[in-house]
């Protein structure tokens, strides 16, 4: 039985919201407190000369941490986030992303 | 509010310690005081350094902020305002931050009780191109305002512009701890070597140095630096000198200077002495390195074995200054933000009563452990070696231990970047 075409779409359409609804603030905030927190802060201020977070939303961050994934330098703190975003997942970010712009505003 | 460390806590550390592979002692020995804590402070914006008078009327700076006060009875006056801010009683707009610089030690007058005078390092727009300055301030009656504002030292050097280094943005390496010695009664002035291969060892130019002078700003009788060299100069060929203290029993002079991805030391100092530090390109067998200046090379954006890092670029280079001052420790070969030293006394502090104690931002890079914690050090009385290291517990937790002061009343206070203040007691 062939599925109408409008149901593929509308299942893909569901499924895709599902990723974007998919970030785990959770696990968001788990792994800001392991790998974050330690320079930006546990409330995302910013210290010392580390950046604030608050206030950045998540298109802001994940675009960030993509660009250290990749290696690419931005801002004078490149050294520091290059190798510490070298190992994330796309969950990861996706999960960094949501927590952090929900709760640093 | 008051809380005891908890088994919770004392695991954490232990893990912490024993992940870091660090030369830790078990803490838990009988012969040393259980611990608690308070928050005397929070909600500070980038606090830096504190000094107490007797009472316990406690000063303490904000990198981006300025200098304050805590009464005994808790009420904090605000005393003197940097550039763009408005809530102070005294505003100085040529006080400012960028980076690591802004205002960061402040110290007491050992005469406090006669001339009200307090002292603070703080960056500065007033000269052509921006400096670090001592000012020494006087403070009024009921301590709810500073006047009589004099810069006794305003051509401390500052890193004006960014460059292609780890922590690259200008005000960098700025050092800035102030404390007078008890031993000689000078006051001792710690720089930074501002990312610049030229500074450390320059003779006339003051970061990557230890400056001794009196309270006029004037170099302290006695000082022995090399001939040639500004005579305000004790010690010279530092990195980036935040934390220093003096020995308990022989008044040296000990600092803590942080390393570049590797081997943080702690130094007992030597009059005129040189620290070995001389990041320059095309001597000591390297080549260029970026912006004329090697001190992360030669791996500045990558993991790397601290100690192949060492053998590049030492933090005391002995092969090239055969004389150089030897560090007592250097962390394990790691760097991990070694910022503030005190010694604790006392009998309250049991088996604790004269460790050296050190504070950590705390910072890993390329694999290397965090390491946010505070260390006990039983350092020779020679200062050359030490013969202990522990750790603290730490009933509040770890955080970026930016200063320790040891409070008039015996107890243990540390500021942290997060913007708190506490207080720790033994029990």
């Amino acid at each position: 039985m062939k599925t109408p075409l409008f149901i593929v779409i509308a299942t893909a359409l569901t499924m895709g919201s599902a990723i974007v609804q998919a970030a785990d603030t959770s696990a968001g905030k788990t792994k800001y407190a392991d790998s974050c927190a330690q320079c930006h802060g546990p409330t995302g201020k910013g210290m010392a000369s580390f950046p604030s977070l608050a206030g950045r939303d998540a298109d802001y961050i994940t675009s960030r941490l993509e660009t250290y994934r990749a290696g690419e330098k931005v801002g004078s703190n490149s050294a520091l986030m290059i190798p510490n975003a070298a190992d994330l997942s796309d969950d990861d970010i996706a999960n960094l992303a949501a927590y952090i712009s929900e709760n640093f505003q | 509010m008051s809380q005891k460390p908890t088994m919770r806590s004392l695991s954490g550390v232990m893990a912490t310690a024993m992940i870091a592979g660090l030369a830790t002692t078990a803490t838990a020995n009988k012969d040393t005081p259980e611990l608690s804590h308070t928050t005397v402070v929070s909600g500070l914006e980038n606090p830096w350094d504190m000094a107490f008078l007797p009472d316990g009327t406690m000063f303490f700076t904000e990198k981006c902020r300025g200098l304050s006060v805590r009464l005994p009875n808790g009420d904090v006056n605000k005393l003197l305002g940097m550039e763009d801010t408005e809530d102070y009683a005294t505003t100085a707009d040529d006080l400012v931050c960028q980076g690591q610089a802004g205002m960061n030690g402040v110290t007491v007058d050992p005469d406090f009780e006669e001339n009200r005078t307090v002292y603070v390092y703080s960056a500065s727009s007033m000269s052509d191109e921006r400096t670090n300055r001592v000012l020494r301030l006087k403070v009024n009656d009921d301590i709810s305002n500073v006047s009589d504002r004099t810069d006794i030292v305003d051509d401390i050097s500052y890193k004006p512009a960014p460059t292609d280094h780890p922590f690259g943005d200008a005000g960098a390496h700025n050092g800035g701890r102030i404390r007078f010695s008890p031993e000689d009664g000078f006051l001792y002035v710690t720089t930074g070597d501002t990312h610049n291969g030229e500074v450390p060892q320059s003779p006339t130019m003051l970061g990557g140095k230890v400056l001794r002078i009196d309270r006029d700003g004037k170099a302290a009788e006695g000082n022995n630096p090399p001939e040639g060299f500004d005579p305000r100069i004790f010690t010279y060929g530092h990195r980036n000198v935040q934390g220093i203290t003096f020995h308990p029993e022989t008044g040296q002079p000990i600092v803590t200077e942080h390393g570049p991805w590797h081997h943080d030391e702690i130094n007992a100092l030597v009059n005129g002495g040189n620290s070995g530090w001389d990041p320059r390109p095309n001597m000591a067998g390297r080549d260029d390195c970026p912006d004329n200046y090697c001190g992360y090379q030669p791996n500045q954006g990558e993991g790397m074995d601290p100690d192949e890092r060492e053998a590049y670029m030492p933090v005391t280079d002995t092969e090239t200054y055969p004389d150089a001052m030897k560090p007592a420790w250097q962390n394990n070969s790691l760097s991990q933000g070694i910022a503030t030293a005190e010694f604790l006394t006392g009998e309250q502090w049991g088996g604790w009563d004269g460790r050296l104690v050190i504070g950590f931002l705390g910072i890993g890079f390329g694999g290397t452990p965090v390491g946010q914690r505070i260390n006990l050090i039983d350092i020779a009385q020679d200062g050359l070696s030490v013969n202990d290291v522990s750790e603290l517990p730490l009933p509040m937790g770890s955080a970026r231990f930016r200063s320790i002061v040891q409070g008039p009343d015996g107890d243990l206070y540390t500021l942290v970047d997060e913007g708190d203040i506490y207080r720790i007691t033994p029990e």
